[in-house]
């Protein structure tokens, strides 16, 4: 709910970029070790692999290419020994897988051709392997474009005797590799590792929960939020020092809180004896006026004392009926000469803190009353919560102003005028009190123009409040 | 024109205890034009040379007092008189402490209390106290299984369920159960109620008692619990308890 000294632990603001992360499960420090440790063995991983393999492909191209030329000049020899006639048949019968051999008087292959670069090496390989091969000219087509035609390659020879060997590549001699093995042990190696950091993520992040927890408690005014000084030396100092600073800032507020209320404290005898004094007075115009500033000091010092007290609880919650005591808030401010309406219920009966809840309804009015001229009161039942409504004639509050309504200390006008009185905490201790009733309270500006005030207060008490 | 004890015409005789010499001076002064008798005593052992050498009708003690503090000088002179004490207190604790403790004390006031209203408390325990009864019989009363807590100024309904009221309806609840079914005229309710805040002054009686009448009457079996009685005044039905 909170709320400074109000309920409720504050998210914070969050930036956009927190809330992209968030929709994508990386709020934790948990998962965004993980996401990164993924992505770093990731790219280590693939980049090992990747360098591997090419490495792995460049040996299966040379031993290709030393296959593929050992063939070229088994084919070339044998036609070479046969004569002519019979060289065709030879020629055929050596064909075979990925290569199809043929005899003729012509080369059938073009020099060039799109990718025919792979095959440089190729050419390299049988001038090394037969140099007595290059004694007749070599012509090398390669066919990459044409999807359709399945050669890869013309490869045509050329006989002592000016006929040429043509030989058709459909492919590489290259073996597939299969690194499945590679992939699938390191794969497993990364997922242990992330297990692993999975792990040690949590167990390192855990003391922070307890710092979490620790300092949410400090927060909601509790005196045992000391986390314990254990574990590893770093999260160890950092718990002493969170302890030091926690008994620091509750000392701060405690001082704080003891001064104010010291001071709040002693006005009261002096404006006790103003109020005997102005029995005294003969002019009972003065004594009035001075009478009405000093309720207005008193009231100052209630509500400051209100507010300091915070949601510290020290009234009992009892059955009490909110229709008799809202009656009882009307009334008074009707016989303060004060313009205020009332449409009661029948009988509401709820859990409470009968001061307390006095004190932040009749806020609620006294506002309405200050700002707004006037106040329409309705109390009904919707659901199983008494549903009060406080309405004014005034001015209204804009929308992105209402959340700063809340906030102590804020007196949202300029044109509200120290002449309404108060000093803005009215509404702070409103909503701490009814907040710590498990009621709601909310403000919207009303199409009449004026301020409506809505509170709901559970008829059955929240359990634990 | 105040009513002391019942038994004697002479004005009540106040004991005031408070360290502040200026607020005892004022409160003197402001008492005594209002018809009382008042004495002062600047701490517990002023107050007990006071009580030894004559008797007061009612004690206005101060909780914050030097040496032995008022919690505990109220305990100690409740051990040997049922003299009523009106308590004054500047922290809102100190009043639970009055009630929860029960050190016997008649009422408390908060600092800075209005003077008329502690002038209406000091009449309304003079009252209560007319019937000599023990001091922990008067802070309380029952009628129709409600009940009236002086002290705490509280009225519970027979469910247990607290109804608030205004400090005027209270007082003049209050003048009702000290003076069961007998017609109270609208002139002693309005002495009664009169004081106590200055906005009541003029406040016609009979506003109070209507107010007073839906916040008791609703919920009930519908029988009137105040009677009005033509040109007479109001009439408060219930047999009434003392507890």
């Amino acid at each position: 709910m909170k709320t400074g000294m109000k309920t409720g632990m504050r998210t914070g603001t969050r930036t956009r970029l927190q809330d992209w992360l968030a929709r994508f499960g990386l709020d934790t420090l948990t998962n965004r070790t993980i996401l990164l440790m993924l992505i770093g063995i990731g790219v280590v991983h693939i980049a090992s692999l990747h360098a591997y393999q090419i490495a792995l492909d460049r040996e299966a191209t040379i031993a290709a290419d030393a296959r593929l030329a050992d063939r070229l000049l088994t084919i070339k020899r044998a036609v070479m020994r046969v004569v002519p006639a019979e060289r065709e048949p030879v020629a055929h019968e050596l064909s075979g897988g990925p290569i199809e051999a043929h005899w003729s008087r012509t080369e059938h292959a073009v020099s060039g051709g799109p990718g025919s670069a792979e095959w440089e090496s190729l050419r390299a390989r049988l001038q090394e392997l037969a140099p007595e091969l290059t004694g007749g000219q070599i012509i090398i087509g390669a066919n990459r474009k044409l999807e359709n035609d399945p050669h890869l390659a013309l490869i045509s020879l050329q006989l002592p005797d000016e006929s040429w060997v043509n030989v058709s590549v459909f492919s590489r001699l290259t073996p597939p590799s299969t690194n499945h093995g590679t992939v699938l042990s390191t794969s497993l190696m990364a997922l242990g590792v992330i297990g692993f950091a999975i792990l040690l993520v949590r167990w390192m992040t855990r003391p922070l929960q307890t710092f979490a927890a620790a300092a949410q408690r400090l927060y909601r005014g509790s005196d045992q939020a000391r986390v314990p000084e254990d574990g590893p030396r770093e999260v160890r100092e950092l718990a002493i020092a969170f302890n030091e600073m926690q008994a620091r800032i509750k000392r701060l507020i405690d001082d704080r809180t003891h001064a104010l209320a010291a001071v709040s404290h002693d006005l009261k005898t002096p404006i006790t004896r103003l109020r005997l004094k102005t029995e005294g007075l003969g002019d009972a115009a003065l004594a009035a006026s001075v009478r009405a500033d000093l309720a207005e000091m008193e009231e100052m010092l209630d509500q400051t004392l209100a507010y300091l007290r915070g949601e510290r609880i020290d009234e009992d919650m009892r059955p009490l009926d909110l229709g008799a005591l809202v009656q009882t808030l009307v009334d008074d401010a009707s016989d303060a000469g004060s313009r205020i309406s009332f449409s009661p219920a029948p009988r509401l009966v709820l859990e409470g803190r009968p001061l307390a809840l006095k004190r932040a309804i009749g806020n609620l009015i006294d506002n309405a009353l200050k700002y707004g001229g006037c106040a329409h009161v309705t109390l009904g039942l919707e659901a199983a919560n008494a549903r009060l409504v406080i309405d004014d004639d005034g001015p209204g509050i804009p929308p992105e102003q209402r959340e700063l309504a809340f906030e102590p200390f804020r007196r949202l006008e300029p044109s509200r005028n120290r002449e309404t009185g108060g000093f803005g905490l009215g509404l702070t201790i409103a909503r701490t009190i009814l907040n710590g009733h498990g009621g709601t309270i909310a403000l919207a500006n009303r199409e009449a123009g004026g301020l409506s005030v809505s509170v709901t207060l559970p008829l059955k008490a929240a359990a634990g409040s | 024109m105040i009513q002391a004890s019942p038994l004697s015409q002479r004005p009540a005789r106040i004991l005031i205890v408070d360290d502040d010499g200026q607020i005892r001076q004022l409160l003197a002064g402001f008492l005594k034009e209002n018809g009382l008798d008042v004495a002062l005593a600047r701490d517990g052992v002023d107050m007990r040379a006071a009580m030894a050498a004559e008797r007061f009708d009612l004690i206005v003690l101060d909780l914050m007092l030097p040496g032995t503090g008022g919690l505990e000088l109220c305990r100690e002179l409740r051990r040997d008189s049922a003299v009523p004490v009106i308590m004054l207190t500047a922290r809102s604790d100190d009043t639970d402490r009055i009630v929860g403790l029960e050190v016997g004390a008649d009422d408390y006031l908060a600092k800075p209390f209005n003077p008329r209203e502690l002038l209406a408390r000091i009449k309304a325990v003079l009252r209560r106290t007319g019937t000599s009864e023990p001091a922990a019989a008067r802070r309380g009363f029952a009628f129709d299984g409600w009940r009236a807590d002086v002290l705490r100024r509280e009225l519970v309904n027979p469910q247990g369920v607290l109804v608030d009221v205004s400090g005027g309806e209270f007082d003049l609840l209050l003048a009702f159960l000290e003076s069961p079914n007998r017609v109270l005229s609208r002139d002693w309710l309005l002495e009664v109620a009169r004081n106590r805040t200055a906005d009541v002054f003029d406040r016609s009686i009979d506003v109070l008692v209507s107010r007073l009448r839906r916040k008791i009457e609703q919920g009930g079996d519908g029988s009137e619990v105040i009677k009005t009685v033509r040109g007479a005044g109001y009439l408060f039905m219930p047999k009434v308890m003392r507890a």
